[in-house]
């Protein structure tokens, strides 16, 4: 065999293509536009945000004209940090493997010594990489906006960026997921905005699933019974409850009430923190190993 | 000579999809391709040329058949890869990293790092000739030095075969030269090459064996020169148009003429005596006779017909 010698072996050595694949994602996904342009957009709205106050009724004087401009810029942050940041969250992981088939990167990848898996664990490792240094340049401009404006460490918005990732990463995770699918970012964005979406309302699944009088599965006492009990609603109603339950609730992981409401310094008020990370982790993990289970014979 | 690369009856059918008729990309190819060999792999566009390249980088999967690399039947071990550099055609190399950068990106990829592999990466830019531009961005570089860069990723862990898709398409003329000489220098290092292309030239000037493929089938295969036969004979003639237009219909080709120098064809040597005496009757006189070498372009055109009037008469 003619070819050079490679490394001496160790545990991390099956990581190192997977890191190179994944810094590399992350240089050049911090160079698209659309993503810069979303980025550029949503720190002028969190810096803006501190201006509103001028357009406040002057009228208004004292402790509540200020309480009601310090509201105003947690809100308008807060979204503005959930809207963009799942944006830049599902360009991101809509595109990251598409493109790379689009402009034929991927063969010269996977032509190496490189599995499938590591591939896809060294593109969904660099989305994360973009996702957190844009959620980190986002929540950093926030964090210094409230912590000049009321002289006190807020240490609750540092939980809630903490809380607002899990929800990016497993959106990231199942867009990542149909992008494996696809041949364009096209798809995998709409379902990456559909993931978003019934994710954020699974409350309202789980309240059509209660106000249609579906009762689950274990109501009906066999086909016959399922048959003669049969309507459109009770469908509904059942279609709706079965998401919710498969569906990841999005909603937990938000703390924009607490942080409007409350004081900066208080701690969160979610129970169950570390069953709310699992629960994220455990997310995050079926959709890679559903990415993994597309992209394993896809023929490229 | 050791065989490098072979497929059995390796056959590739997309499904057709709603119901649409199935694709045969590939049928029962036997491939062979020998060791310190530049194979050039030719035919038309859809012939099956990628689909075959594809195959032999598990990018796409076999519906029947069977590969073999390097004596391996498991074409994604490590020993097997290792051994690979492959060049897709019109591959993308980010702009943003320097020429040096991107070698480094693939380098890593092949488990290579710290001194090994900046050794590695000077003597593939060395043998790209790419040295003097290897700390420049790659959107300054022309469209022969992407090609070149692209060439030296394949080569960056030294691989025994080389996998080459249309290397010199879309370069200027000295781009493509350049480029072909470092392939002659490749195989006098006793690398394998596989190259497909559709430059005929490019690959009668430096390839040592040939497969035209066409329909998905290996219509032909074997070396160059066995193939390449000088089976015709050139008979060089002065004389009017008027003359030669009295050939028409026996059986010699008018191939050119410039001037009063006309260029005839015959397909062998038992044919040029009888050919003399019609240029004589004509009233064309003798200027030369010689054998002719066919032009791969020639068999390309001839075997690749043959096949789409086969296809043709099937289909009827």
């Amino acid at each position: 065999m003619s070819s050079v010698a490679v490394s001496a072996g160790g545990l991390l050595t099956p990581l190192r293509g997977p890191w190179t694949i994944a810094w590399y994602t992350y240089r050049e996904g911090i160079r698209k536009k659309t993503l810069v342009g979303f980025l550029i957009l949503s720190l002028l709205v969190i810096f803006g945000s501190s201006f509103m106050g001028a357009f406040l009724n002057p009228t208004t004087v004292g402790d509540v004209e200020k309480d009601i401009d310090l509201k105003l810029i947690k809100d308008i942050c807060v979204t503005s940090i959930s809207i963009f940041g799942i944006l830049i969250t599902i360009f991101v992981s809509a595109s990251a493997v598409p493109t790379e088939l689009e402009n034929r990167v991927v063969y010269t990848i996977l032509s190496k010594p490189v599995r499938r898996f590591q591939y896809l664990l060294g593109k969904f490792a660099g989305v994360q990489l973009i996702v957190l240094v844009n959620l980190g340049l986002m929540g950093a401009l926030f964090f210094l906006l409230l912590y000049f404006r009321q002289g006190v460490m807020p240490t609750l918005l540092l939980w809630s960026i903490f809380f607002t990732y899990f929800e990016f990463l497993i959106v990231s995770a199942f867009t990542f997921a149909i992008s494996c699918t696809a041949t364009s970012a096209v798809l995998p964005t709409i379902g990456g905005l559909f993931v978003w979406i019934t994710g954020s309302l699974t409350e309202y699944l789980k309240d059509v699933g209660v106000r249609s009088g579906w009762k689950g599965w274990a109501g009906f006492e066999g086909p016959s019974d399922l048959m003669e009990h049969f309507s459109v609603e009770k469908l509904v109603g059942g279609l709706a409850e079965s998401l919710f339950r498969v569906l990841p609730n999005l909603q937990e992981y938000n703390l924009k009430m607490q942080i409007l409401d409350k004081p900066p310094n208080d701690p969160p008020t979610i129970d169950l923190i570390p069953q709310l990370i699992i629960y994220g982790l455990v997310y995050a993990a079926s959709g890679f190993i559903l990415a993994y289970l597309f992209y394993r014979r896809k023929e490229i | 000579m050791s065989v490098i690369i072979e497929t059995r009856k390796l056959s590739k059918t997309y499904e057709g999809a709603f119901g649409s008729q199935d694709v045969v990309a590939l049928k029962d190819l036997d491939l062979v391709v020998h060791g310190g060999e530049i194979y050039g792999y030719l035919g038309p566009n859809g012939s099956g040329k990628t689909t075959t390249i594809k195959l032999l980088l598990a990018l796409i999967f076999p519906t029947s058949g069977e590969i073999e690399i390097l004596g391996e039947k498991n074409i994604t071990a490590r020993k097997v890869r290792q051994n690979i550099g492959y060049l897709p055609e019109g591959a993308y190399y980010p702009d943003f990293l320097k020429g040096e950068e991107v070698l480094r990106f693939y380098g890593r990829l092949y488990g290579l790092g710290g001194k090994d592999l900046e050794r590695r990466i000077d003597a593939v830019m060395d043998t790209v000739g790419m040295t003097h531009a290897r700390k420049r961005l790659l959107r300054g570089y022309s469209k022969g030095m992407r090609q070149r860069i692209g060439l030296a990723q394949a080569l960056i862990s030294d691989p025994q075969i080389l996998i080459l898709d249309e290397p010199t398409t879309g370069l200027d003329p000295i781009a493509r030269k350049e480029i072909r000489d470092i392939l002659a220098r490749l195989r006098d290092e006793g690398k394998t090459l596989l190259i497909s292309s559709h430059e005929l030239l490019e690959v009668e000037l430096i390839c040592n064996r040939i497969g035209i493929l066409s329909y998905g089938v290996l219509q032909t295969q074997g070396a160059i020169d066995e193939l390449l036969t000088d089976r015709e004979i050139s008979i060089l003639v002065a004389g009017t148009e008027q003359g030669a237009a009295q050939l028409e219909g026996t059986g010699i080709t008018v191939e050119d003429t410039v001037g009063d120098r006309i260029k005839l064809r015959v397909p062998d040597e038992t044919h040029v005596y009888d050919a003399l005496a019609r240029c004589k009757a004509a009233g064309l006189q003798l200027v030369s006779v010689a054998p002719r070498r066919e032009t791969l372009e020639e068999l390309f055109v001839r075997v690749v017909g043959a096949a789409e009037a086969a296809a043709r008469k099937a289909a009827v």
